[in-house]
């Protein structure tokens, strides 16, 4: 099945704005636009998802819904969203005009940041440190767009509903020393990230390292093959792991 | 304390694989598939075979409880059928005209398999399976298909799944899944899909991965047979994994049913690459008028082996000695586990065992048991039902309980009760 607009907002919410909260906490310079500030901006997309991000101390979280929020921006497609994550569409504020300076400066500076790091420029992932970041950013957006995937694509439910409950972990390394994780819950075969790892789970992709993460992301290597090396290991609830990486194969379907 | 195998040399020839073969070794004998947890703990390839045993590149013995998957049913390179293929290979093998040792092998399936009226070759369990769906669409004029979740029946698109790559939903639009052993969500289906509905393939208990192995519920395929015959539909029986080590009749028989088509492959020739359909009579002219053949399904020497294979399980009784090596077995190893605190779950039939230390849902302990087994030269995986052959010896099995035992040990030490 193809690229449905809908889940593409889905991803594009959850999984790309989503790794905003995690570019603050590793990027200096993202940090300081929003440093002092208290403001959230909901994105209300008519007939697809709505969620807040909320930005204080220099921190963010993105929550579902837009109830409460500084500015909200509206679309009247999903199209129009992913239009303007794409950078070809503009949003509609429909409230907190008064605070526009921050949306038409800092958030797009922000956002600007995200895709640098997002979409590299050439040679840029050769900087041991940008490839460290970028990597981190992209197994935010992934994971986001796992759990989007996993509870609105048909194909993605398909898969959950073959995921048995528990949390499942997929870390970079060792994250108790430079590296990365991140965790999906699994309940009643919908999909949720984690604020916050488990230090057990029930089931664990783990990449040996931020170059074997990339090159995967990247498509240049395989997880299967890299499973052999033992580049790629798995842990646990195989299943829970065989499962998410079918959905995986959705993610670079609707992000690539 | 044994010791602990190396195993440089398989990987060391992976990494040679790895550049020229997709995955380095692709599919169930692959570390990824057969979720090979550490992969270190594993050996990739083997260098020779023999009885119960496996070689790998570095020398190692593995005792070892997969037998290829399924087909070393009488233990590798068993005398009697790798004569009957030594003798039919000097005569021929794959030519022009098949050899009438065809013949000779598909009357002794009719004479041995309670529901075969005729037999049909092919090489993989898939050709078979695939042959059986067709053949019920197309003696029913009916698209649909029932499976039962957790089935296997092999690698076409019909046989996967919507998120498998490659799979495209016109692939899989007519399959229905119903759960195991739930009867009345048979029914509804059937309700629900009147005269629709070609077949219902299962195979005859849920040896699924990652979960206890499951026998039919009393009377379930008596019902689902029942079922079948009123609504025209086929049964299928998929006997690809568990045939003849249940009943060299077949599985149905086992179970107190008939099928209508039911497939054979792994243990049909002991290791000898033939598969075959076999039918009821009311079937057999629309095989008849299919279009199903491949480059090798008709060679002589395969079926050759699968006679002698055949006439030897009958000599032997084996599925009876089977089920009394795994019954062995299983009894050692859960007094093994028992005697150091640990609740290993052995399910499925002894002849098919699977294992699964239950104090730890997630499996990381189970899987932590496995590896260590390995390590030992016993070679179990931690995701997939077990095999017994016809060549474990009381030795065989007294060993495996032995390390099994030593593991437990050290597993206890890693992870103190309480």
């Amino acid at each position: 099945m193809g690229k449905d607009q809908t889940v593409l907002a889905h991803c594009n919410l959850f999984g790309v704005l989503g790794a905003i909260p995690e570019l603050l906490r590793i990027d200096e310079e993202a940090r300081a636009l929003v440093k002092g500030q208290r403001i959230s901006i909901g994105f209300s997309v008519k007939n697809g998802p709505r969620a807040t991000l909320f930005f204080e101390n220099g921190n963010a979280v993105l929550r579902e819904g837009c109830g409460s929020c500084s500015i909200k921006l509206y679309f009247s497609s999903p199209e129009k969203f992913n239009g303007m994550i794409d950078g070809t569409a503009m949003p509609l504020p429909v409230s907190g005009f008064f605070r526009l300076g921050f949306l038409l400066k800092n958030f797009t500076k922000l956002t600007d940041i995200l895709s640098s790091y997002l979409r590299p420029a050439e040679g840029a992932l050769e900087n041991p440190e940008f490839l460290v970041k970028s990597t981190k950013l992209m197994l935010h957006v992934i994971a986001g767009s796992v759990a989007q995937i996993g509870c609105v694509d048909p194909v993605g439910r398909f898969s959950a509903s073959n995921i048995v409950d528990g949390d499942i972990k997929i870390s970079i390394g060792d994250p108790k020393s430079g590296g990365a994780a991140i965790a999906v819950s699994a309940k009643d075969h919908r999909l949720q990230v984690l604020e916050s790892v488990p230090e057990v789970s029930f089931s664990e992709m783990s990449f040996a390292d931020y170059q074997t993460a990339r090159d995967l992301f990247d498509g240049k290597i395989n997880a299967v093959a890299a499973v052999g090396t033992g580049k790629v290991r798995i842990f646990g609830m195989i299943s829970q792991i065989d499962n998410v990486n079918r959905i995986l194969d959705r993610v670079s379907l609707y992000l690539a | 304390m044994r010791k602990i195998n190396d195993y440089s040399k398989s990987h060391a020839e992976f990494l040679r694989a790895e550049r020229v073969i997709p995955s380095g070794i692709y599919g169930h004998q692959g570390p990824a598939e057969g979720c090979y947890v550490p992969v270190e703990a594993f050996p990739l390839f083997s260098s020779r075979a023999k009885g119960s045993y496996l070689w790998d590149l570095d020398g190692n013995r593995l005792i070892d409880y997969m037998c290829a998957y399924g087909p070393n049913i009488l233990g590798y390179h068993d005398p009697d059928v790798d004569a009957a293929a030594a003798k039919q290979r000097a005569i021929s093998d794959c030519t022009t005209l098949p050899n009438t040792v065809m013949i000779d092998f598909a009357e002794l399936l009719v004479e041995t398999v309670a529901t075969a009226d005729w037999a049909f070759f092919a090489k993989n369990g898939n050709d078979v399976t695939t042959l059986a769906v067709m053949v019920a669409r197309a003696f029913t004029h009916r698209k649909k298909i029932v499976f039962f979740k957790g089935y296997y029946h092999g690698v076409s698109p019909w046989t996967q799944k919507i998120d498998y790559a490659g799979v495209i939903e016109e692939d899989v639009m007519h399959n229905i899944y119903v759960d195991w052993n739930d009867f009345d969500a048979l029914e509804r289906v059937f309700a629900e899909n009147r005269g629709e509905i070609a077949a219902v393939i299962g195979q005859p208990y849920m040896h699924g991965n990652f979960a206890d192995n499951a026998l039919p519920a009393k009377d379930f395929w008596q019902k689902v047979r029942r079922l079948c015959t009123a609504e025209s539909s086929v049964l299928i029986v998929d006997d690809v994994r568990a045939g003849f080590r249940l009943d060299l009749a077949g599985s149905d028989h086992y179970f107190g049913f008939e099928a209508d088509l039911i497939c054979f492959c792994k243990a049909l020739a002991n290791g000898y690459n033939v598969s075959a359909l076999c039918g009821k009579d009311f079937l057999k002219n629309t095989v008849s008028s299919m279009s199903y053949t491949g480059s090798y399904w008709l060679s002589a020497v395969p079926f050759a082996a699968g006679i002698a294979c055949i006439e030897k399980m009958k000599r032997i009784n084996c599925p009876r000695l089977l089920n009394e090596k795994g019954t062995k077995l299983k009894e050692g190893l859960i007094a093994a586990a028992e005697s150091f605190g640990f609740d290993l779950h052995v399910t499925g039939a002894p002849s098919l065992f699977y294992l699964r230390i239950a104090d730890d849902p997630s499996l990381r302990l189970h899987q932590e048991w496995i590896a260590e087994c390995v390590k030992r030269g016993i070679f179990f995986t931690n995701h997939h039902n077990h095999f017994i052959n016809a060549s474990l010896s009381d030795e065989d099995i007294r060993e495996t309980v032995e390390v099994a035992a030593e593991v437990f040990e050290v597993l206890r030490a890693r992870h103190p009760k309480g």
